[in-house]
């Protein structure tokens, strides 16, 4: 693995604190409104949320916030190095499951539709019968028309830049293009699983269209910046080269590997020998982040929130009375913050109940999942910002319309998307960024 | 092996300088200035120097493959090479109706698998693996990956310089006794000069390294040669809007495709690739689908004998995994209709029956497996007991109840027949067709709903 060199790491974490310092001062300056009389007085703007110019979005899939952040946690580098110098998001929640639904949530406001709930297999255009309250698109299928709305919509529109970076992209061409990869619309989508290095040498290509938000949205696949703005994640050390290279929005989304989705047990590792799980989850920050952290936008005025798709299962009971033993697997399906279902699957539908037989599952079990209610769970969510102090906790619930909403008051953006505009729905505060 | 250590594996033979550890770089500096001192004028400058190999390039390693490829003398028997089971006529699949090939010293000892197509496929066959997501629930509901890639019918090797050692040891195949007896018969081969002008003068002394050098002939003459890649079907002319299909071929795609129907387009791609480049109609994944026992495999005769694929007996290192017991690789539909014989274990001889099979194992299996002493047939009967709970119920057409109606009728079998002849490598499109009414095709998948 790619490490940054020890003395550039050391040089660019000796230059992050100095810019702290620094900036740290610029605060009590604001304060101190007394100039030298042989100074002309300096005008300082107070420090808003809006100082946050540059944010870096990384988000792992798939775990309990008691998983990763136990004290016996397989992801230590997030769960103790970064929770310590940064932002501990406590009560973070994802908004549905499975995985898709909660990255369109993350920039458009949308709640799930049928299909995006059940990762959309088949990469189907939306057929739109209507719009509901809070600009909820009402209907079925997963690409969404170009009039429902974006982040990257609103932020080009604002002369803002954004930038997705999708680790794999593109390995193999003939699986996905390596700028704005999608399936052929209305066709299987060929990327749900990670393929490995092949025999005739292309490399392992574990890039999954349905981690990739961008690609759900005409707006943006039918758009021209798609091609410039969702590209591999191998573009991103260019980018962070200077504040004028490095996006305003920077998504990015680690492989099926790096993002915790595959392996992770002794008995399946990811399809490039790599252990997966949040053993791999862990080793791509402890890559990423410091390299963005080094960077002149970070430093100057960046975000980084690290957060998860969604949670994995609540509770487990294994039934040894029937043959074969029965295990149910119950998803709590938790919501936060007055989460509403949206309007294409009500709440009336849960719980979900679904049966795998023994010769389904190839467990030595029938395996009966249990969806309890629409919610993602709680995954809990890291941020680190020179506006942030280390070790700040918050136990304030927040979802993925919250960081939506956040992100669009940090741009200046007068309009919120979808569930973003939510009534009394709450934003990063003072109680994250305690450091402006 | 990780397949980082198989990449380098792979490079070494093409790339020498570049495979190497970084802190090797050094010593590779140090010896390509020996090489150009090498250069000056000396007395003895035209010795050559033994420790350095020569790394042929790609062109001359796949010449030297085709060339063992045809050669009937690196057999045992003398009478058999590659190409008289992998011919090149059949997509490089079997040129006749045996369900298994004949080998060994006398041409008289069977196979016990049917010998696999191998064009197309073997490029871009991923190197085996089974990942699976770390949540179990994503697993069942999301993403329950089989096992995929690998080499041959089971998986067991990751790349053809590997593989390809397997028929010429085998002793129901090319029968070898040992590396040393390839290389023997290689070094007294017509092309022996051309393999010591690309490898060294020296290179048949060393028996592993001659005999591994064959083999990466042998894998750059298929990865590259273009024989394995024709992509001249009938069904490539129609996707480049150069060709039309007649009325039952165009039916028996839409039920290829359609997964209330035939659904084989679930497991054999059969939609333009995100390149633009055409489908190799499979998804390499592993699958079983209990096919009958096939008396025509003499090993057959032992009850206790079963081919089980994946776990086994042929692969090894799965063999404690009865999950996988039965499974076997998914392979590529092109030049199928050029084979007689279908299945890893041959057992149909007639492609329509193979279809129907699909559609009916479970609805009418009296009429595919053999009754018991009850007069009941005995579903999955080439499998042990304890596997046949692990053949697969769930993809349609294998998901309906009994008593419900065959997936296709007869005649919707043969239209899928008449699609799956298009397949077939070596289209001569018409003198002067009418093409003025076709328009360029997009993806097959979308006139699944038509």
């Amino acid at each position: 693995m790619f490490k940054h060199p020890r003395t550039r790491w050391l040089a660019a974490l000796c230059a992050a604190a100095a810019a702290l310092a620094l900036a740290g001062c610029g605060s009590d300056d604001s304060k101190t409104t007394t100039a030298s009389a042989a100074t002309p007085p300096v005008v300082t703007t107070p420090k808003t949320i809006q100082s946050v110019r540059h944010v870096f979005v990384i988000t792992l899939e798939n775990e309990n916030y008691a998983t990763t952040f136990a004290d016996t946690s397989k992801a230590p580098y997030l769960s103790k190095t970064l929770v310590s110098q940064g932002a501990h998001l406590q009560q973070y929640f994802g908004t549905t499951h499975v995985s898709l639904g909660n990255y369109i949530a993350m920039i458009s406001g949308q709640a799930v539709t049928a299909d995006t709930q059940m990762d959309c297999m088949v990469y189907k255009d939306f057929s739109l019968t209507g719009m509901g309250d809070h600009g909820q698109a009402i209907g079925t299928g997963c690409v969404y028309p170009a009039s429902v709305k974006t982040l990257p919509d609103q932020l080009k529109v604002a002369n803002l830049t954004w930038r997705g970076y999708m680790e794999d992209m593109g390995n193999d061409p003939s699986r996905e293009s390596a700028t704005c990869g999608h399936p052929t619309l209305n066709t299987t989508d060929g990327t749900q699983a990670a393929q490995a290095a092949t025999a005739g040498g292309l490399p392992a290509d574990q890039y999954a269209t349905r981690h990739n938000p961008f690609m759900y949205f005409h707006s943006i696949t039918d758009s021209a910046d798609c091609a410039t703005n969702v590209v591999n994640l191998n573009k991103l050390t260019d980018d962070l080269k200077s504040v004028a290279t490095t996006p305003n929005f920077t998504f990015i989304t680690p492989n099926l590997c790096n993002d915790g989705h595959d392996g992770g047990s002794a008995s399946s590792t990811c399809v490039n020998g790599d252990a997966g799980g949040l053993v791999s989850a862990d080793a791509f920050l402890q890559k990423w982040v410091p390299l963005i952290m080094a960077s002149p936008a970070y430093q100057q005025d960046g975000l980084i929130i690290i957060n998860f798709d969604e949670s994995s299962y609540a509770t487990q009971v294994l039934d040894t009375s029937t043959t074969p033993p029965s295990l149910t697997m119950t998803f709590s399906g938790n919501t936060c913050c007055n989460q509403q279902p949206g309007p294409n699957v009500p709440a009336s539908s849960f719980p979900v109940r679904q049966s795998f037989p023994a010769s389904v599952s190839h467990y030595p079990y029938d395996i009966n999942l249990v969806t309890t209610n629409y919610g993602g769970d709680r995954t809990g969510a890291v941020l680190l910002s020179p506006f942030i102090k280390p070790g700040t906790v918050s136990t304030t619930p927040y979802n993925h319309y919250s960081m939506l909403k956040t992100l669009e008051d940090i741009f200046g953006i007068k309009e919120y998307l979808g569930y973003a505009a939510q009534e009394g729905l709450a934003t990063f505060g003072t109680d994250i960024f305690t450091n402006l | 092996m990780t397949p980082i250590a198989y990449m380098k594996r792979t490079l070494a033979g093409a790339l020498p300088i570049f495979a190497l550890p970084i802190f090797a770089l050094p010593i590779c500096a140090m010896l390509m200035l020996a090489l150009l001192a090498g250069c000056q004028p000396k007395q003895d400058a035209a010795k050559p120097d033994a420790s350095v190999a020569p790394a042929p390039d790609a062109t001359t390693l796949a010449r030297l493959g085709r060339a063992m490829f045809f050669d009937v003398t690196l057999s045992a028997s003398g009478r058999q090479s590659c190409a008289s089971c992998h011919d090149p006529d059949h997509g490089y699949g079997p040129p006749n109706r045996l369900a298994v090939q004949l080998g060994g010293p006398h041409l008289d000892r069977q196979g016990r698998r049917a010998t696999p197509g191998l064009a197309y496929t073997l490029n871009a066959t991923p190197i085996w693996t089974h990942a699976q997501a770390a949540s179990l629930t994503e697993r069942l509901t999301e993403t329950d990956n089989p096992p995929k890639g690998g080499l041959m019918w089971d998986g067991r090797f990751n790349s053809l310089h590997e593989q390809a050692g397997a028929p010429l040891l085998d002793p129901d195949e090319m029968a070898n006794e040992s590396r040393a007896a390839v290389v023997a018969k290689l070094a007294a081969t017509a092309y022996a000069g051309d393999f010591r002008a690309a490898f060294g003068p020296d290179v048949f002394a060393d028996v592993d390294r001659a005999f591994i050098a064959a083999m990466r002939a042998l894998e750059r003459f298929e990865l590259d040669d273009p024989s394995f890649h024709r992509f001249d079907s009938k069904f490539d002319a129609y996707l480049d809007g150069k060709a039309t299909l007649n009325a039952a071929e165009l039916r028996g795609l839409r039920l290829f495709a359609d997964p209330e129907k035939g659904n084989c387009a679930a497991c054999h791609l059969m939609d333009r690739r995100a390149d633009g480049s055409h489908p190799l109609f499979t998804d390499f994944q592993f699958a079983a689908f209990g096919v009958p026992r096939n008396p025509e495999i003499a090993a057959n005769a032992d009850p206790a004998y079963f081919d089980q694929g994946l776990c086994g007996p042929k692969r090894t290192d799965k063999a404690d995994r009865v999950a996988y017991c039965g499974m076997f690789k998914t392979p590529t539909l092109r030049n199928t209709a050029r084979r007689g014989a279908w299945f890893h274990n041959g057992r149909f001889h007639n492609l329509e029956d193979v279809v129907r099979f699909y559609v009916e194992r479970d609805l009418k299996p009296a009429r595919w497996y053999p009754s018991n002493d009850k007069g009941q047939p005995v579903l999955y009967d080439d499998l042990p007991l304890e596997a046949r709970r692990y053949v697969d119920h769930v993809d349609p057409p294998f998901d309906r109840q009994a008593g419900a109606r065959p997936a296709l009728n007869d005649a919707e079998i043969r239209d899928v027949v008449a699609f799956l002849k298009t397949l077939d490598d070596g289209y001569a499109a018409p003198p002067n067709p009418t093409l003025s009414a076709l328009s360029t095709i997009g993806t097959v998948t979308s006139m699944r709903s038509r």
